[in-house]
């Protein structure tokens, strides 16, 4: 079954209605029994498990096709009904027929003036095309009028009003309509005026919304399963099917043997129920059909409606081969491109080869190696698993049958083989919110059990190793292979189309070590040097400077050796992003802006701004003059180097990084008292009337808003003291400055004052009656009473100071929480709405039916992606690239 | 030129028309010497345009056509009348508040004067780089060209010839690849940074004083095209008269805000003598520069009360049909009674912005059509929140421009970065078809030409039953239908059929 090379594809897909000649016409038996199985477990004829309709135990044939289980497709086959049952699903379009046709002569109650007005402007109607909401709007308005009139305009004949007693129940002057009724009149609507209806004649006929016949679903659809007890439970549609055709049946016999009105009618009822809820078991205003332990049968609708059902959870999306998922974890050695996985993985997931004339005989070498091979100092080497022949059939490769398969396999077999290394596989981590979520890597097979990558690749992913997951695919096919490789390597996804710039770089460490590095152009040891250098693949060190007879390297050399050449750049640095002209941390003045020379770093200082996520300078740049293959060597160098020299240079971070002089202990001390000083001069203020409201606030309002401003004031203040004293030798400074971890602000809440705690923009203010908590006095409006925390993690929080905290820290996971959900569904409705919408070779942006939506894209036609962080171009860098700051 | 407009029946306007020319009588001597006139058959609207040749005092004379038979004053020589597309007797600068057409009024047809926005005339230094890139054969945008305006001047020829190649190549460079699934990338885009946005429904938007939903609920209200904003908000911009006079403004923000009765008085019922005081409050009145005469005019549209007594600081009312039902009723209804202000403007504050460093006012409410009509208003920039209020102001256009600034800047106030391609994107699919489509089941979702994308959606059995009815066609163009079939999508490398022919032997 080798369908590779056929490329065939659905063109469309027509949607219409059943007739019951058509379902007596596809049916491959009369099911007339309600039992499935005899007492030696072998399905009754023309029961609900006939063989007739597919088979589902391995050693039986099918009796229509004649094929084994996996060959059959399976059939359908039919039930008879005694009586015509209304079908559920079509209720108001059953109503809306009633009401607008006359039940005599069944024309729609429509003067033939009415008639030839409206025809022309529905016939304009493409039911087969057009929106169906438009055609329902446009047919309502018509259906209307004739709903409106009592007396027929063509036969004159009284219709009374016809009332749907929900679910299924028609009444006509207080008397039922039997449903055989309801299809007689039905039957007498002209195929003309059936398109007033919005029916298609050309694909459904009114009475065929009446059920006489019902089809019976291949066996497959409904399968029984056996239970370990040997014991045959069936399937949630065969338990119903079952009723159906009991009922039916005594629905029959009554009929036959003249059974008073009211039995039959009973019955009549319970077959509607019945086929009602095989339809769908949560119409309203029934009860649910339940199973014999209470639990609501799953029919038809539920079984395609919703997420876990069979549009979302199998036909939108599928359950996959050859993939794997595993714990993840970091390996600084690896490429970006990379990915390392273990070996019981590689060994378990293959990709198909083909033989040719080429690889014929690598391929017989490969086989006879067997299943586990390795090299004689024991490292991993692919194995083969599996053979496939020409006509289909799979042969497990086992380490006994190798040697004779080796010989046996020839041109046109297909070899299942174990991954090895620089195969290209999809890597992904949940939630996908990004193109960037799933991206092809190289396989590099490593011990241990998780697959491994470069930290660089944590921003796209959005993942950590704290315990993280991530799966992993291999992809099958030649064409897939060449497409991975072009346009999802890593390497092609540095650009982030959300806002044109690099999303992948260098993180939290790798800043400092670069920062360290590059400020200040400190002089690098030559014992240093050597093992930072050893790191990276380069050409040749830089000129050393000899001091007191030994040789050392300025850092900003060191760090050229990454840079490639040709490169351009001026930019101000994350630590000087606020200065003008000047930059407060840089000894040298010039060194306010990093300065990039012909791929040699002339000033400034290397941190977040230049090769970080996000803004990552030196990467954009790279990316866009050179191409993805230097910008992903520019990263993986950069990354190492990083490594190197903080491993051997050392840094570490610590409480002794809050230490701060007691003066300055006392100064936030007194702008702290100060500030409760004022706090409670607006408390007294309100208290005793004299508080001034704000413009359109009450004083309570007032007074709040006040007292927040203030604290929010003294916490900065506290920061500002706090970070005077903690200069750039401070390494957590160093990580706030650099934008590799944490802001200056966490420091002052580490060193200074934690601050004011808040719930919903406010202060705290629910817990026990009148107060937050028994502590204070009720209706203490103070500041300590209110969740104001004045003490430092550093100095530790005192009982009530770490409850409100605790507090404020709920409220942020409660935040999370029901943002996630929030933004999931908006985003699973955007791209739902979106999905559609392509570039077409003018690059107009249409959706399927050719609507243009855009004439240009973006109005310029550029691609996000390859935009200057959303410029079209920018001429001032251009300008800058080509000649350099003289112009 | 100022001309008559006046009311009539079509009947007298058919007369008029078989007749011309003809002399009319009318019951109104206009003042000035007049040649044109119009006639509104609605009230609202002007839609006959008629020629005057003379006007003259009343006196009978053959062959009149009669507007009336009492009171005329003046014969009306017409020359021709033609019927014209209606125009909204709004766009006659006549007496203020003229709202509808009684009788007969002057007025002058406002004249619009078209020009050219400074934004898209070129400057000459920009032209001439226009044209040396046209006679180079590149194809610059003209954001660019002004931006190499400055180049041309600094740069010497050579160079200067050099950075518009390179500018050209770069521009084909940099053009968005064919099929590319740019609506699949405008989503994600969109949606990924949603994790990262607050959910905090109220903040400060620079004004203490005032609310409004940002962030993510803001977002899902912007995509979902809301009927009404949770916080509808506007921010007024004035006129130059206004913009610096902070009296003016003053006066102005007492002007917006909606005032009822109670905000400045107490009502006070005396179930005794079964009447109603309404007590006012000095200072509130005082700071809502609310008088006495403001409160009887706006009482005087209340029906069924009698003035029992009035002083300097009280109203005194009695029923006319005396009941408690009655009474309590009355009280209800007077309350919020508006006296003066904006309907739907709860609150409005004036601010020094930096930028315009001139008076902006922000309001709590929303009522673009008034709040424009109000002298001292920038009608040109002033705007709300509310994208369907801008819809039936301004129109679809506009609207897309509002999905789109108000997107930009909920996202930019979160400190994301997301490009504003896609953010127009979302803005044009949302109303390219003519009106406002919310993104989902409503809107653009379940209007999809796919039966199965639908059914895939939400709501799936509706979908698939009505699609038997009409016998719809699913021509598996989308995404969604295809990979439901399992074939590959139509979009990116799906798009394109690639044939090796091989080597014929």
């Amino acid at each position: 079954m080798n369908f590779n090379n056929v490329s065939k594809r659905i063109e469309r897909i027509k949607f219409a209605l059943l007739s019951p000649d058509e379902i007596r016409k596809m049916s491959q038996v009369r099911v007339i029994t309600p039992d499935t199985y005899d007492d030696d477990g072998y399905p009754i004829e023309r029961g609900l498990m006939d063989l007739h309709m597919g088979v589902i135990e391995p050693g039986l044939k099918c009796a229509t096709c004649g094929g084994k289980v996996d060959e059959c497709p399976g059939h359908f086959g039919h039930i008879e009904l005694a009586m015509p049952v209304v079908h559920i699903g079509f209720i108001k379009e059953i109503k809306s027929m009633l009401d607008a046709s006359c039940k005599e002569c069944g024309r729609i109650k429509l003067t033939d003036e009415e008639i030839n007005n409206y025809r022309t402007q529905v016939s304009a109607i493409d039911f087969e095309t057009m929106d169906p909401e438009i055609i329902d709007m446009t047919l309502k308005k018509i259906v209307e009028i004739a709903v409106q009139r009592n007396i027929c305009p063509h036969c004159s004949a009284e219709s009374p009003k016809v009332i749907l007693d929900k679910p299924t129940t028609f009444r006509e002057g207080g008397i039922k309509i039997t449903p055989k009724e309801i299809r007689e009149r039905l039957e007498r609507i002209q195929d003309d005026d059936l398109l007033f209806f919005g029916i298609n004649k050309g694909s459904a006929r009114p009475e065929w919304m009446i059920l006489t016949v019902l089809p019976v679903p291949p066996i497959d659809v409904r399968p029984s399963i056996t239970l370990e007890t040997g014991e045959r439970s069936e399937d949630d549609l065969t338990h119903k099917l079952v009723d159906i055709i009991r009922i039916s049946q005594r629905l029959r016999e009554s009929r036959d043997n003249g059974s008073p009105q009211l039995i039959i009618e009973d019955l009549w009822d319970l077959l509607q129920y019945h086929i009602t809820t095989y339809f769908d078991n949560q119409t309203a205003g029934i009860p649910p059909a339940r199973h014999r332990s209470g639990r609501a049968l799953k029919t038809l609708v539920q079984r395609l409606k919703g997420k876990e059902g069979r549009f979302r959870a199998n036909l939108s999306g599928k359950r996959v081969n050859f993939s794997s998922r595993s714990v993840i974890s970091p390996e600084p050695f690896l490429s970006m491109n990379e990915v390392g996985i273990p070996e019981i993985a590689a060994r378990e997931l293959t990709v198909p080869v083909l033989i040719n004339s080429f690889n014929i005989e690598k391929m017989k070498e490969w086989i006879k190696r067997g299943t586990m091979p390795r090299t004689p100092d024991g490292k991993y080497l692919a194995g083969i698993n599996y053979l496939i022949r020409p006509d289909g059939r799979r042969i497990k490769l086992t380490d006994q049958n190798a040697e004779i398969n080796s010989e046996r396999v020839d041109i046109g077999w297909t070899v299942e083989r174990q991954m090895t290394e620089g195969d290209i596989v999809l890597f992904n981590r949940q939630p996908s919110l990004h193109r960037m979520s799933m991206m092809a890597h190289s396989v590099r097979v490593l011990p241990g059990m998780t697959f491994r990558f470069n930290l660089a690749d944590c921003t796209p992913y959005n993942a950590d190793f704290d315990g993280d997951e991530m799966n992993l695919h291999v992809i099958q096919s030649e064409e897939s292979r060449a497409e991975a490789r072009i346009i999802m390597k890593v390497q092609e996804q540095i650009m982030s189309p959300r806002f044109g710039g690099p999303i992948i770089g260098a993180i939290h460490d790798h800043i400092t070590a670069l920062f360290l590095l590059t400020h200040n152009n400190p002089l690098i040891s030559e014992d240093d040097t050597l093992h930072t250098t050893s790191y990276i693949e380069f050409e040749k060190l830089p000129e050393p400077v000899i001091k007191d007879g030994k040789k050392y390297y300025h850092g900003r050399d060191i760090f050229s050796l990454v840079l490639p050449e040709g490169l351009n750049i001026k930019f101000k640095s994350h630590l000087c992003a606020g200065a003008k002209d000047k930059c407060e941390y840089e000894n040298d003045p010039a060194d306010t802006y990093v300065v990039i020379t012909n791929g040699k770093l002339v000033h400034g200082t290397i941190d977040d701004e230049a090769v970080g996520p996000f803004s990552g300078v030196i990467v954009d740049k790279i990316f866009r003059k050179i191409g993805p293959q230097a910008a992903a060597k520019f990263i993986d160098n950069v990354t190492r180097l990083a490594v190197g020299f903080l491993s051997h240079r050392g840094f570490s971070t610590g409480i002794k990084d809050y230490d701060i002089p007691k003066d300055a202990i006392s100064r936030i001390q007194e702008i702290s008292n100060e500030t409760l000083e004022k706090i409670e001069k607006l408390v007294n203020a309100f208290r005793s009337g004299q508080l001034q409201p704000l413009p359109g606030r009450s004083v309570e309002d007032t007074l709040e808003v006040e007292i927040l401003s203030a604290t929010g004031g003294v916490r900065d203040e506290s920061g500002k003291i706090a970070s005077q004293y903690l200069g750039l030798n401070d390494p957590s400074v160093i990580m706030a400055r650099s934008g590799a971890r944490a802001k200056m602000l966490n420091i002052a809440e580490v060193a200074g004052m934690v601050g004011q705690q808040s719930v919903r923009g406010g202060r705290l203010n629910r817990g026990y009656a009148n107060r937050t908590l028994s502590h204070f006095k009720e209706n203490d409006l103070g500041a300590y009473a209110r969740g104001f925390i004045k003490s430092s993690y550093r100095a530790g929080l005192n009982p009530t100071e770490y409850f409100f905290h605790s507090i404020g820290g709920r409220e942020g996971l409660v935040d999370i929480a029901v943002r996630t959900s929030r933004s999931g569904y908006m985003q699973r409705r955007l791209i739902n709405a979106f999905e559609d919408l392509k570039v077409d070779d003018k690059r107009r942006v249409e959706d399927t039916i050719g609507s243009v939506v855009q004439f240009k894209y973006g109005e310029d036609g550029i691609d996000p992606t390859r935009s200057d962080e959303g410029q079209t171009v920018d001429v001032d860098y251009a300008a800058y690239d080509e000649f350099g700051d003289e112009q | 030129m100022i001309s008559l407009i006046w009311r009539d029946t079509k009947k007298n306007v058919e007369l008029i028309s078989k007749s011309v020319p003809c002399a009319y009588a009318i019951d109104y001597m206009p003042a000035d010497k007049i040649d044109t006139a119009y006639i509104s058959t609605d009230k609202q609207n002007v839609d006959y345009e008629v020629k005057i040749s003379e006007i003259l005092k009343y006196e009978p004379m053959d062959d009149l056509i009669f507007k009336r038979k009492t009171g005329l004053k003046a014969i009306l020589k017409i020359s021709s009348i033609r019927k014209i597309n209606r125009v909204p007797i709004s766009e006659f600068d006549m007496e203020e508040g003229f709202k509808e057409l009684t009788s007969f009024a002057m007025g002058e047809k406002y004249q619009v004067d078209y020009r050219e926005k400074e934004a898209f005339s070129l400057s000459p230094e920009a032209k001439e780089v226009l044209e040396d890139a046209e006679s180079k054969g590149y194809d610059i945008p003209v954001s660019l060209v002004n931006k190499l305006v400055k180049y041309k001047k600094s740069l010497p020829y050579n160079k200067y010839e050099k950075l518009l190649k390179r500018v050209d190549l770069e521009l084909k460079k940099r053009e968005i690849d064919p099929f590319e699934a740019v609506g699949i990338i405008a989503a994600q885009s969109i949606g990924e940074p949603g994790t990262q946005m607050t959910m905090r429904t109220f903040h400060f938007a620079g004004v203490v004083e005032m609310n409004v939903t940002l962030g993510l609920p803001r977002l899902i209200e912007i995509v979902d095209a809301r009927r009404i904003p949770s916080t509808p908000s506007m921010t007024i911009y004035l006129t130059e008269k206004y913009r610096k006079n902070e009296e003016k403004v003053r006066e102005l923000i007492k002007n917006l805000e909606n005032t009822t009765i109670i905000d400045v008085a107490d009502i006070i019922t005396d179930v005794g003598d079964m009447s109603l005081t309404i007590k006012i409050d000095r200072n509130k009145s005082r700071e809502r520069l609310v008088s006495m005469g403001d409160i009887l005019s706006a009482l005087e549209k209340r029906k069924g009360i009698i003035y029992n007594e009035i002083d300097e600081d009280s109203i005194s009312i009695k029923l006319q049909q005396e009941s408690f039902k009655m009474l309590y009723q009355v009280q209800e209804q007077l309350k919020s009674t508006p006296i003066k202000g904006v309907n739907k403007i709860s609150r409005a504050i004036a601010r020094i912005d930096a930028k315009e460093d001139a008076w902006v006012i922000y309001t709590q409410g929303s009522n673009l059509r008034e709040v424009l009509n109000i002298e001292g208003v920038d009608s040109n920039r002033t705007t709300t929140n509310d994208i369907i209020e801008i819809e039936n102001v301004f129109g679809i256009e506009a609207a897309r421009n509002a999905i789109y600034r108000e997107a930009e800047n909920t996202l930019s106030e979160q400190g994301l970065n997301v490009d504003k391609r896609h953010l127009m994107l979302v803005a044009d699919m949302m109303t390219f078809s003519g009106t406002v489509r919310a993104v989902g089941r409503q809107g653009i979702s379940g209007r999809k030409s796919s039966v199965l994308a639908r059914a895939a959606f939400e709501i799936t059995s509706k979908h698939l039953l009505k699609a038997g009815l009409l016998g719809e066609i699913d021509p598996l163009a989308g995404v969604a239908e295809n990979i439901i079939v399992g074939q590959p999508i139509t979009l990116g490398t799906g798009a394109i059929d690639l044939v090796y022919k091989g080597n014929k032997k």
